[in-house]
């Protein structure tokens, strides 16, 4: 359940909702909502959403739970692009929904709104003479970044293939059986996080944009859900919420990032991020931390001592689809 | 006069294309040009502080230009130290199959040079590793060991492209031993279902 998608459709519901009593309950409304107005971000707009909830005359209880959730709900519908807010606006937007979190599911999330690091350009390297196609990797990706267990949502695609062939395209997408097998290599695929990436030229309200460290993102709340980014994505790195994504309550991730990996709700594009909740804060991928054979390299590509310029700089490395001019920041390279 | 007028409307257009299409396509330097020119060490201390894991110990090589630390080996041992049971003591012949290794396989070294026990671990010293002309090695170092064959591992090894770091890319790096990934009697993978699967293409 994520709270952002109720909010799209819910002032509807209850503006419809007119009843009498409407100038008593508006002053419950802003009963309930002082403590959090205390807080300098919350100030201004609980107010407003007082006084809306006041004109519409909404039930305290009903189908949002509290007049809490509304007020809370009812900022979110209204608040910026994540690019354009202040840092101030940018906790403000984080603290709201990690209270509608624990309003609605009781789960005790925590999402980050870390800033890129100066002097870092994650890259990434994959080695198709290690990996032997355990899977673990998308696994743990799953785990990691909540995705939607209905459909088996996947960032990462691992492709069995012939020695010999070099595109995913002649490759098994969806082996299962026991591995490795012989007389074939595996090669991993996800969101290449492209230097001049065509799905933020294709994005016709900028919800996706190239953050300063290299990682493509997406505003979730600002997607209006029209897939064009998934059409110019050649590497197939994006995927679309076809219904609201459903996560076990005890298997949530609760460590988060406005970016990443926080809930999403249906008709919005979500992808890789690298996992930007780990590594904004050193950690390693999900991906390269599950791997039990060393097949992935992360680092920053700007530091010339680390793991991925080794590998760049000593290894037979190539790109896949090199030739669009998407400039992708994955590599694949052979012992 | 009238000719030149022509000719200019004629040719504007084309210009203002040519300009607008070479702007729109001039994205910055690409990512090769931007990796060479980045030169300058890169401060991998973060905010807050990635403590150093326990159990790690630091490794003799010399990691472009700095050093690194890997996991250590001898706590992660059973019946270490070894020279607690390899001793003049005698051995009660009850607790013989109990105590001794015969459940170790060792499939390391081929159908061409199979390895024995003594291959690697030293015959006068139990709590050691040998190479082949008799250099003591500590177990917290086997990769000393590990490379005296697999050199080229090693090398990649000690640069990145081989084996992975602990947890973290920043920080100080810390790197897995060889043998928390192979079991050294027994160094390749098996082979086994994977963790999860792939649902079609839709």
């Amino acid at each position: 359940m994520d709270p952002n998608k109720k909010t799209k459709e819910t002032p509807r519901e209850n503006f419809s909702d007119t009843g009498p009593g409407s100038d008593q309950i508006s002053d419950r409304v802003n009963d309930r909502v002082t403590p959090l107005s205390r807080r300098t971000f919350l100030k201004g707009a609980a107010a407003i959403a007082g006084s809306a909830a006041g004109i519409s005359g909404c039930k305290p209880t009903g189908l949002l739970g509290s007049t809490e959730a509304f007020a809370l709900e009812f900022q979110e519908y209204f608040k910026k692009h994540y690019k354009l807010m202040t840092p101030e606006e940018q906790l403000g937007t984080v603290s709201r929904l990690e209270r509608l979190a624990k309003l609605k599911d009781q789960s005790d999330i925590k999402i980050s709104t870390r800033q890129a690091q100066e002097n870092v350009l994650y890259g990434y390297a994959f080695n198709v003479t290690r990996c032997e196609g355990y899977m673990e990797c998308v696994k743990a990706c799953v785990k990691e970044n909540n995705l939607d267990r209905k459909s088996n949502t996947q960032y990462i695609r691992i492709f069995e293939m012939e020695h010999g062939k070099m595109s995913p395209d002649q490759g098994d997408g969806k082996f299962f059986h026991e591995v490795p097998r012989p007389g074939h290599f595996y090669m991993g695929v996800q969101c290449f996080q492209c230097q001049n990436p065509p799905c933020v030229k294709a994005c016709p309200t900028k919800a996706t944009w190239m953050e300063p460290d290299g990682i493509v993102v997406v505003d979730y709340d600002w997607c209006i859900g029209c897939r064009y980014c998934m059409a110019a994505c050649p590497y197939w790195g994006r995927r679309f919420n076809w219904n609201q994504p459903e996560v076990p309550k005890e298997a949530v991730t609760k460590e988060q990032h406005y970016l990443g990996n926080r809930m999403r709700v249906r008709g919005m594009m979500e992808k890789c991020t690298f996992c930007i909740q780990r590594s904004r804060k050193g950690k390693l991928t999900a991906c390269a931390e599950a791997c039990p054979t060393g097949a992935r390299v992360f680092g920053n590509l700007l530091d010339p001592a680390s793991e991925i310029r080794f590998v760049l700089a000593n290894k037979k490395v190539y790109r896949l689809k090199e030739d669009l001019g998407t400039d992708p920041k994955f590599w694949f390279f052979i012992d | 006069m009238h000719l030149f007028k022509n000719s200019l409307v004629r040719i504007l257009p084309v210009v203002v294309v040519l300009f607008f299409g070479v702007t729109a396509f001039s994205a910055g330097p690409g990512i090769n040009e931007r990796i060479k020119q980045a030169q300058t060490p890169y401060d991998k201390k973060m905010d807050p502080p990635i403590p150093l894991p326990v159990n790690t110990v630091k490794v003799t090589l010399a990691y472009q230009g700095g050093t690194f630390y890997t996991q250590t080996r001898k706590d992660q041992i059973e019946r270490f130290q070894c020279s607690s049971c390899h001793n003049d003591k005698e051995v009660m012949v009850q607790n013989a199959a109990r105590i001794s290794h015969a459940d170790k396989q060792v499939v390391h070294g081929g159908p061409s040079g199979p390895l024995d026990c003594n291959t690697c671990h030293s015959k006068e010293n139990r709590d050691f590793l040998t190479t082949s002309n008799n250099r003591k090695i500590d177990m917290d170092h086997a990769y000393t060991l590990c490379g005296e064959c697999h050199f080229r591992q090693k090398k990649d090894w000690v640069g990145g492209a081989h084996g992975k770091p602990v947890s973290h890319w920043a920080g100080q790096r810390v790197v897995k031993s060889c043998t928390a990934c192979h079991d050294p009697h027994s160094p390749r993978f098996a082979k086994r279902w994977p963790a999860t699967y792939s649902p079609p293409f839709k």
